[in-house]
């Protein structure tokens, strides 16, 4: 039973809360509370990506300008820091990092190609799309045999089966 | 194959589950309790198992998710095939209600041990206590045989469920097995209404299908008669898999059983991939109390907890006599899954705990106000 | 390479199955049972009837931008598929073709396949209706297309045969009510009816009972909602086989794991609990009689100078992403292409075989589906579920075949996905994200309003699919060019394809039952079909775009027929200038009705299993050696 006890401590070291105002500012952008973001586990994922594809010093000032604005992403004024609310908000609907505005790619002077791509597969399974509507991504996460006969939050209860007879007659 | 070793991290005292008197059972009543006693055994187990696979970090660590996984639906095939067993001697399983669900830690019944089970994240600790729940140790003759006149309580899962079987003989000795099973064939449970890994439901409807019950739930925890293997391929035509203790041991160590190996070799095949990083950790005894109050932590671990209330609910249903609405528990099971994920990726919402790198999880405390409202809000009849 | 390759030069077999998807993995399977030595070649590679194969494709569809049926699938040089990303529409109308398909013609063909053990079946919809006994013969009954040499009750009892082996889910006596199919009494599928979706439930609540006419000298059809046979895992029918039920097949690959469908709505393209069927799960029960061979290109079919087959060249290779390859040959009694449709045509035109008909590659068919979609003024709860559960069927037969080609119609239960990429538009839309980053930006909307306004009109979604029949046509074929090969030297498919007028006049009256239905539903439409990028399949009609899509069911290459002046099988599927040479799948059906085929498929793959097991006993039967004493006196009296 060696092996056992050679494995490594299961416990990772971090230091709490993680990425607070990554957080803070995606709560704005998306609508979601900080409970239903950081229960995708993306959390730092995201955050890492919007530094790599923007660079520190653009989501420097991009936080400088939500700031001026109040908080209030549909107030920036910016098109290069809209364009970063734009591309976060779309990475946590989707898991994808979009292509960037053209004239914004070239103002960020970024040294990477400006394409779209999933950041990872477990963020397609996290997209916050699929919540908006009380659905799931396809290929995860699925709710049991049947239950897409149920009607889904805020539908309308069918009419029993005989008035339905009556009524297409 | 050495035990493995007590865990003393555990503050608190663990919760002591009722267990039937030391005897074989001697008249339908005492079989009626020790069988209802079996059925929250069943269930002991899984709160642990479903802890430890769902705080795996999202698409990490697949073998052991599955092998857990493997093992938790075996677990629920166990507890249905006892419910039938309950019903064929017209009993009444009862699981919906506070008395059934333990509180956590809770001390592993039927041992001398003062083991404790705990809702630990997946890791080496939770591996220990599922190797200790799973362990093939001796089993000892029932109550009554002269080799344990001096016992005086049950020394493992293995003997308890020997004196199930030996009660079932001597109660068909005694009254002959037509009037032993009585219970109405309506409210068994079939393969059409469940089915899924690891064999399938089957109607217990007398003295054979009774054995072929117990003889399934013992051989796939503890392997069949001195081998790594479970029978599931003499019960269901299935393919042979390593039974449930040596399943975790091949997870703790990091190897899987080859088709020569046995019990005392360990396991020498391939390798098999574990992250032992890629976990949430969470605190053991965590409780709803340590919430804070309109925390979303707080109100998304009281809604799991009103959600496996709703989950026992159903089975109740299902296990009393209306055996299609084992259907039902499917989805519950599968949103209680996605909640207890979503629980596990946020922080412990205590700062001490979270600095220490805990995760919030569900606390499975269960209590008669959640079971009143499950019932309130959801019957067979309403569908 | 740490293991030599199996070596099968000089090797002989009973039977040689080229490709191991659907109908090759049933054709092994029984004629494997039968006892008969298989060796099944599969061009592609072997890797998901494996645990770590299927999460490996798992995480490949999770991680794909472009959900396409075969973006779970790893590509494969050596052994090329076709693609939908292959497929671009102009801006002006027309399309452009780029992959391993060459397009020659008025209209794209717009479906793929999947080469890879499991072949295209492992992302089918796993939809089982049985074809109308009126599909059968529409040449004789409305003047179009090609008749069957065989009808429904010929392939009846093979129909529940092949229910069997795929685990079919259904309702047998509601498809006998509603379509006017004939089963056995007390016929029972092996499963109870997957449950229909709540949106059929609303559909059937506003439509069922009510007449529509297709235009307004059309007689009135009466709408009634369908639920739709599945090859998924359901509720067993304690009924089926005189009460003996039926158990459901499990996952490939992973031991005791298998379970009814949970809903994952990602049928297509991948079942990540396998509940729906794929021919992996009939391999695993392949007698030790079957050889599979995977990374095998079977590049020529080998025959004498007398007619008769005697085995196949193969390329094998070792890896997917490299050229290099070794020509083997195999030899068997018997030869069954399993292919696919154009992989079938495409060896039969290299191998110079089967084409005294002149049919070889011709009558190419899909099902062209014309996508209608809108929003409902209430939630529906889209993306749950199959991608359908139901269906209308009753535009399928009738007289007004003689007008215009009949169609199915699919009630989509994935929202927009199909016709608009939905959600991912959606979410960039409202953004202000277009779909050129050239182009100046939408404000884009943010917070609570962003998710409120998403929710709302992602969870309103509806769609109609609706299969339209596509008639044989010998101008719509499959030809080769020496000229144009794929990296092995294999010749790419060059493909020539249009819509006929009885084509279009279905689609436009499909369109027109939708702008009905849509009316009697209150749904706001939204359906568009402009040219574009992601509209190759555009096209005008009597002053009026349309655009179609595929439907995956490429069929008619090889037809079957009652003459070999006029087709290339026979109804077992053999072929007729080569007594030991079968070409089985899609590319044997003379016409396709509005069914998808694969079931049909199956049924007529059992069913020419029969044959060829009768074959190959007749090919051991000890051959009786005359009398010399006879033998004279025959000569004698100068006969033969």
């Amino acid at each position: 039973m060696d092996s056992r006890h050679a494995a490594p401590s299961p416990e990772p070291v971090e230091v709490p809360p993680e990425c607070r105002g990554f957080v803070a500012i995606s709560v704005r952008l998306t609508g979601f509370d900080e409970f239903d973001l950081r229960a995708t586990g993306m959390v730092r994922l995201y955050h890492d990506t919007t530094v790599d594809q923007v660079g520190r010093e653009a989501v420097g000032r991009f936080i400088d300008d939500l700031a001026a604005v109040g908080g209030d992403p549909d107030d920036l004024a910016d098109e290069t820091s809209r364009d970063i609310a734009r591309a976060i908000t779309h990475l946590w609907y989707l898991g994808v990092w979009p292509q960037l505005a053209r004239s914004v790619h070239a103002a960020l002077g970024r040294e990477k190609a400006n394409v779209a791509f999933m950041v990872s597969p477990e963020a397609y399974t996290e997209g916050l799309v699929w919540r908006t509507f009380h659905g799931h991504a396809p290929g995860a996460k699925p709710p049991g045999f049947g239950t897409w006969a149920a009607p889904p939050p805020g539908a309308a209860p069918l009419p029993a089966a005989d008035c339905r007879t009556e009524g297409a007659a | 194959m050495t035990a493995p070793a007590s865990p003393t991290d555990i503050a608190g005292e663990p919760a002591v589950v009722d267990e039937p008197p030391f005897r074989v059972p001697r008249d339908r009543a005492d079989l009626h309790t020790f069988l209802q006693a079996a059925l929250a055994l069943e269930h002991l187990t899984i709160p642990p198992y479903l802890t430890a696979m769902y705080t795996l970090r999202p698409g990490t660590n697949r073998p052991a998710f599955y092998a857990v996984r493997a093992v938790v639906l075996e677990e629920m095939l166990h507890m249905t095939l006892v419910a039938n067993l309950l019903n064929a001697v017209g009993g009444r399983p009862l699981v919906a209600n506070s008395r059934f669900v333990t509180g956590y830690p809770a001390r592993l019944p039927y041992s001398r041990d003062r083991f404790p089970v705990a809702l630990r994240h997946f890791g080496v600790a939770a591996l220990e206590t599922f190797l200790r729940i799973e362990h093939p140790a001796y089993v000892a003759e029932p109550p009554g045989h002269p080799s344990v006149a001096g016992d005086e309580g049950w020394t493992s899962v293995g003997q308890f469920y020997a004196a199930i079987r030996e009660g079932l003989l001597s109660l068909v000795r005694a009254m002959g097995e037509g009037e032993l099973f009585t219970g109405d064939p309506a409210r068994q449970v079939g393969p059409q209404d469940f089915y899924n890994s690891g064999g399938e439901v089957f109607p217990v409807t007398g003295l054979a299908s009774a054995l072929k019950a117990v003889e399934v739930i013992t051989d796939q925890g503890e392997g069949a008669d001195r081998t790594v293997f479970d029978t599931d391929d003499r019960f269901f035509g299935e393919v042979r898999e390593p039974a449930h203790y040596f399943r975790f041991n091949e997870i703790l160590q990091q190897r899987t059983y080859g088709p020569q190996d046995t019990p005392a070799s360990g396991p020498s095949g391939p390798a098999l991939e574990v992250g032992w990083s890629d976990v949430y950790p969470v605190d053991s005894e965590a409780k709803v109390r340590h919430y804070p109050h309109g925390s979303a932590v707080r109100e998304a671990a009281e809604r799991f907890n009103a959600g496996y209330a709703r989950l026992l609910w159903v089975l109740e249903c299902a296990y009393g006599g209306r055996p299609a609405v084992l259907r039902e528990a499917v989805p519950v099971m599968l949103e209680l899954r996605d909640l207890a994920e979503r629980l596990y990726r946020n922080p412990h919402p205590d700062a001490e705990k979270a600095a220490r790198g805990l995760h919030a999880s569900a606390t499975y405390e269960v209590t008669e106000a959640h079971f009143a409202a499950a019932r309130e809000r959801w019957s067979p009849d309403r569908g | 390479m740490s293991s030599p390759s199996p070596q099968l030069d000089g090797l002989h077999y009973d039977v040689i199955v080229v490709g191991a998807g659907l109908a090759g993995s049933l054709v092994a399977k029984q004629l494997g049972d039968h006892g008969w030595r298989v060796l099944v070649l599969e061009a592609g590679t072997r890797t998901l009837d494996t645990w770590p194969g299927h999460l490996d494709a798992m995480k490949a569809y999770y991680g794909a931008l472009a959900k396409v049926p075969n973006a779970p699938y790893r590509g494969n040089i050596a052994a090329p598929s076709p693609d939908l990303l292959d497929l671009e529409g102009l801006p002006g109308g027309g399309y452009r073709a780029n992959g391993y398909f060459v397009q020659n013609g008025n209209l794209p063909y717009a479906s793929d396949y999947l080469r890879a053990a499991g072949g295209t079946a492992l992302h089918w919809m796993g939809l089982t209706p049985r074809m109308h006994p009126e599909d059968f013969a529409a040449r004789t009954a409305f003047g179009y297309g090609r008749d069957w040499p065989i009808g429904y009750a010929d392939l009846e009892p093979h129909y529940r045969a092949a229910e069997r082996v795929l685990g079919v889910a259904g309702d047998a006596a509601e498809q006998r009510d509603a379509i006017g199919l004939p089963f056995p009494d007390g016929y029972c599928y092996p499963m109870h009816a997957i449950p229909r979706s709540h949106l059929d439930n609303v559909l059937a609540a506003r439509l069922d009972g009510i007449p529509v006419r297709e235009s307004d000298d059309a007689p009135p059809t009466t709408l009634r909602v369908v639920t739709t046979p599945h090859a998924r895992n359901s509720t067993p029918d304690l009924r089926y086989d005189q009460g003996r039920g039926y158990r459901p097949a499990g996952a490939a690959g992973l031991p005791n794991y298998g379970e009814r469908c949970v809903g994952n709505a990602s049928c297509v393209p991948i079942c990540p609990v396998q509940a729906k069927y794929n021919p992996l799960k009939t391999q695993a029960t392949w007698s030790c009689k079957v050889d599979l061979v995977p990374r095998a290109v079977v590049s020529r079919v080998l025959a004498n100078a007398n007619g008769r087959v005697f085995g196949v060249e193969y390329q094998q290779y070792d890896d997917p992403a490299s050229p290099v390859h070794t020509t083997r040959t195999a030899e068997a009694d018997i030869v069954v292409l399993a292919a696919h449709a154009i992989e079938n045509a495409k060896l039969l035109l290299v191998s110079r075989l089967a084409n005294h008909s002149g049919q070889v590659g011709r009558n190419l068919m899909d099902h062209p589906v014309l996508l209608t979609w809108g929003l409902l003024d209430e939630p529906v709860g889209p993306f749950r579920g199959p991608g359908s559960t139901s269906g209308l069927e009753c535009f399928r037969t009738g007289p007004a075949r003689r007008d215009r080609a009949p169609f199915r119609i699919e009630i989509a239960n994935w929202g927009w996905s199909w016709p608009t990429g939905s959600p991912s538009g959606d979410v960039a839309r409202m953004l202000g994200i277009t779909g050129d980053s050239g182009q100046p930006r939408g404000r884009g909307r943010f917070g609570t309003g962003l998710r409120e306004a998403l929710g709302r009109r992602i969870g309103r979604q509806i769609s109609l699919q609706f299969a339209v029949e596509q008639d044989a046509e010998s101008r719509n074929r499959v030809t080769i060019d020496p000229a144009l090969r794929d990296r092995l030297g294999n010749p790419r498919p060059v493909i020539t394809y249009d819509l006929s007028d009885h084509v279009k006049r279905g689609i436009a009256a499909a369109k027109a039952v939708s702008d009905r239905i849509f009316g009697i539903l209150g749904a706001e439409d939204h359906t568009d079909y402009a040219p574009g990028p992601f509209a190759p399949g555009h096209f005008r009609y009597d002053g009026r775009d349309f655009v179609y899509h595929g439907a995956g069911h490429g069929a008619g290459t090889h037809v079957m027929g009652d003459s070999r002046e006029t087709s290339v099988v026979d109804s077992w599927q053999r072929c007729w200038d080569h007594s030991n040479l079968y070409a089985v799948g899609c590319g044997s059906m003379p016409s396709v009705g509005t069914s998808n085929p694969s079931l049909t498929m199956a049924a007529l793959a059992l069913r020419s299993c029969e044959q060829i097991h009768r074959d190959l006993m007749d090919l051991h039967r000890p051959r009786v050696i005359r009398p010399v004493r006879v033998a004279r006196a025959r000569t004698g009296e100068g006969r033969t």
